[in-house]
């Protein structure tokens, strides 16, 4: 692919944590050109650990560094009306503004919607709210466990018997961001077609909402509410990970018919498992799980996950490791679809990241690039972009309004 | 189901979408729940909830007879998406090149476990395995909850098909994004989407820990500053953060000034994260002396962020969910009323809205393939289709 979907488009980041950045991230390797707006008093993700080599630094936090990447930084003091000023003149020549500031920050700064509109009319405009941006709960402080709890997705996870738990990753932070970029690239589909820009509001809790249908289906038909069961399935049997040989090491198996139960219980050396009535066919064994994921314990736990895996797939059974983070940055597949990428960074160096989960054409669709240090493209876009002549760059560098 | 929900997303945003079914009706036919109570391929809420916003066309693609037609089809659309296993996508010949000859402009979006290439391209996946390989489940459950016992709590994925709807939002996302790449470059590409890589691009906090400094373990561990801690109430879980001054001097103000809070071993964040054991069986009488609905109103009043876990019920009926009308009214075949999930982003200028609900099995088939492919009444029997 030569050239990228976004080249020519230009988007004012006002993004906060993970959520928005990640949307403008992804926007900037489509060859978006992103401006992230960072004020010096109002640090986040910058000082927040992990740091690279353990030693803190604005520029060398990778929860920083990983949902930033492509992007300009310039920072401007926006408790400053000069900063606003600066601001207003960024988003004029933008096409773009996302923010997930809480409700009504950027209007007290003069940067809602309806102000961005009147500088530049087809402006897209996102705002994404834990609650969303209307509502009696829209002024709630919510991070992402907040959202996770309000949602019901904990309500569908944890063990059995046992009470509601956080899902891990941060994931309502990344997973609404998907859904920002979906709604941004439509809009800026029909922005194409139409010459109109357009606001766009996303709640978190709403996005985590589109994950538990059957849950909503359940409760809204007869109020039952969901028993929490595990990584058990109400349909398929076994269903569940299994300890393999090492301190930290689980396999991931899932059998949905009985061909592939046969086939499990060959590859594990247990032939006669297939005939045994309390696992003759699915039902059965829903019943008996209870029975039969010890026994496949003790198959797995003298074994390497991936012997277990490359085992079981060969003779057609769902099987996976159960990986952690450090694993995936080096797993040999995701490695070799170019899913892993590693930006080379001027203080952190090379440091590998998740890029897009998809090729296209075989290669990947954009190529992730540094993230920014901390105000390192102030002169390229005050000056170069804003025109704003030297001394008075100089001036407002001096008193802090560019800091 | 990530390839259902991404065409559904693509129709939910204008296009129109023809779901191609077996002559035996999609899986999640088969899936329910049935409002009506009964198994009933035209009323399972998986279905209805998967295939709004689009039409219906039942075709054999395996028979020669149906695969003709659905070429046909293939030949007059912009995009086709796939969510099959990749043996099973080689096997029915549906890569890109195979079918673009006569489209060139055409867009497949492929969903598949690990993806069409790749040397673990050939395996087999559905949600708990994709949750796992992307490291998700590892790193459930995650903070402010943590593991408290290793052997007794092993690695954990949600009781539904999280890693099925993300993969459709991506998938939707690679899509779009191919079709502004057409505007510029005139021709169609083929999207080969990794429901693994979906699952671990979501996580980049936890990618970031592993490629800056460790991996997270998984083992009870206290980071930073406390309290940011996932508790026990009286009637519940609660999250009770107040990791600023601020928001510690207003909890122990609602905890009644307890004369603990002086002490020099709970004097900063810092300090509360490493005097951890010794704060948070203080903190639990305050916690186990409310329910989780008093501590939210309580804190949230003083702009401190504690929250209860609810249950499906909680937010379903909860006032802020009524008022914003997220939820879509149904009603089942006996008039049974239910709600479904509606869409989480609100656009000004093209707001989502149902344009028609989901198809009964080959609902459209005649209508499609005599909008699209122009077919005569005649050519329609012949198909036999």
């Amino acid at each position: 692919m030569t050239v990228l979907p976004l080249e020519g488009i230009r988007i004012a980041d006002f993004g906060q944590i993970i959520a928005v950045p990640y949307t403008a991230q992804m926007l900037a390797w489509l060859g978006a050109e992103v401006i992230l707006i960072e004020t010096q008093e109002r640090l986040t993700t910058r000082i927040w650990p992990p740091f690279a080599a353990n030693e803190p630094g604005v520029n060398r936090s990778g929860g920083f560094n990983m949902v930033n990447s492509s992007k300009m930084s310039c920072t401007l003091n926006l408790r400053d009306p000069e900063g606003v000023a600066l601001a207003r003149r960024i988003i004029s020549v933008s096409d773009i503004v996302v923010e997930n500031y809480s409700s009504g920050t950027m209007q007290r700064m003069g940067l809602g919607y309806e102000d961005v509109k009147r500088l530049r009319p087809d402006v897209i405009y996102l705002s994404l709210g834990a609650f969303g941006r209307t509502g009696p709960m829209k002024d709630l402080v919510g991070f992402h466990s907040v959202i996770n709890l309000f949602s019901g997705l904990a309500s569908v996870t944890g063990h059995k018997g046992s009470h509601p738990r956080i899902m891990g990753g941060l994931f309502p932070d990344a997973f609404s961001g998907c859904y920002c970029i979906l709604s941004l690239l439509e809009a800026i589909y029909h922005r194409i077609n139409t010459g109109q820009g357009q606001h766009i509001e996303v709640a978190m809790t709403e996005a985590l909402g589109t994950l538990i249908p059957e849950a909503v289906i359940e409760y809204t038909l007869d109020g039952t509410e969901p028993e929490r069961v595990g990584n058990r399935h109400k349909g398929k049997a076994p269903h569940n990970v299994f300890r393999c040989l090492g301190d930290e090491n689980w396999v991931a198996i899932s059998v949905e018919n009985d061909a592939q139960f046969k086939a499990l219980a060959q590859v594990s050396g247990n032939p006669r498992w297939a005939s045994d009535a309390r696992f003759a066919n699915p039902e059965a064994r829903l019943s008996h799980q209870d029975d039969l994921e010890p026994l496949i314990q003790d198959w797995t736990a003298e074994l390497h996950v991936h012997e277990v895996v490359c085992r079981l797939q060969k003779a057609g059974v769902p099987a996976g490791p159960v990986l952690d983070s450090a694993q995936v940055l080096v797993d040999p597949h995701m490695v070799a679809r170019g899913f892993v990428q590693s930006p080379d960074h001027p203080e952190v160096g090379p440091r590998p990241l998740g890029a897009f989960p998809w090729t296209v054409d075989g290669g990947q669709p954009g190529i992730p690039r540094a993230a920014p240090l901390l105000g390192e493209h102030n002169q390229k876009v005050i000056q170069e972009l804003l025109q704003v002549p030297d001394d008075e760059y100089n001036r407002l560098l001096d008193i802090g309004v560019i800091s | 189901m990530a390839g259902s929900f991404c065409a559904r997303l693509m129709g939910d945003a204008g296009a129109d979408v023809v779901k191609v079914e077996p002559p035996d009706g999609d899986r999640y036919r088969r899936s329910g729940p049935y409002p009506g109570g009964s198994p009933d391929p035209e009323w399972s809420g998986m279905f209805l909830y998967l295939n709004s916003n689009k039409r219906g066309v039942s075709l054999d693609i395996e028979a020669p007879g149906g695969r003709a037609v659905f070429l046909d089809l293939v030949a007059a659309a912009d995009f086709l998406v796939v969510g099959e296993n990749s043996s099973k996508i080689e096997r029915l010949g549906l890569r890109r090149e195979k079918l673009a000859e006569t489209n060139q402009g055409l867009i497949v979006t492929s969903i598949t476990p690990f993806g069409l290439t790749g040397p673990n391209s050939s395996y087999l996946g559905d949600d708990l395995i994709a949750i796992s390989a992307g490291g998700m489940a590892y790193a459930t459950p995650g903070i402010p909850d943590m593991v408290g016992d290793p052997d007794l709590e092993p690695p954990l994925r949600s009781n539904t098909d999280m890693a099925g709807y993300l993969a459709g939002v991506q998938g939707a996302v690679a899509s779009v994004a191919a079709l502004l790449s057409r505007k510029i470059q005139g021709v169609g590409c083929e999207i080969d989407l990794s429901i693994q890589e979906t699952v671990a691009a979501v996580m980049p906090f936890e990618l970031a820990h592993a490629s800056y400094h460790e991996a997270k373990a998984r083992r009870p561990e206290i980071f930073g500053v406390m309290p940011n801690a996932y508790l026990p109430c009286k009637d519940g879980y609660v999250v009770v953060m107040a990791v600023m001054e601020a928001h510690w001097r207003n909890l122990m103000d609602l905890a009644g000034n307890p004369d603990w809070a002086q002490l020099e071993v709970f004097s900063s964040g810092v300090e509360r994260a490493r005097n951890w054991d010794a704060l948070e069986p203080l903190l639990l009488e305050w916690t186990m002396a409310h329910t989780g609905a008093e501590i939210a109103q309580l804190a949230q009043d003083r702009g401190i962020p504690c929250f209860p876990a609810y249950t499906v019920g909680q937010m379903v009926d909860s006032p802020h969910v009524i008022e914003r009308g997220f939820l879509r009214d149904m009603e089942g075949p006996g008039g049974e009323k239910f709600n479904l999930p509606g869409y989480p982003v609100r656009m000004e200028r093209t707001p989502w809205q149902l344009f028609r609900s989901a198809p009964k099995l080959g609902e459209h088939t005649s209508k499609v393939l005599e909008e699209w492919l122009g077919y005569s009444a005649e050519q329609l029997e012949q198909t036999g289709v």
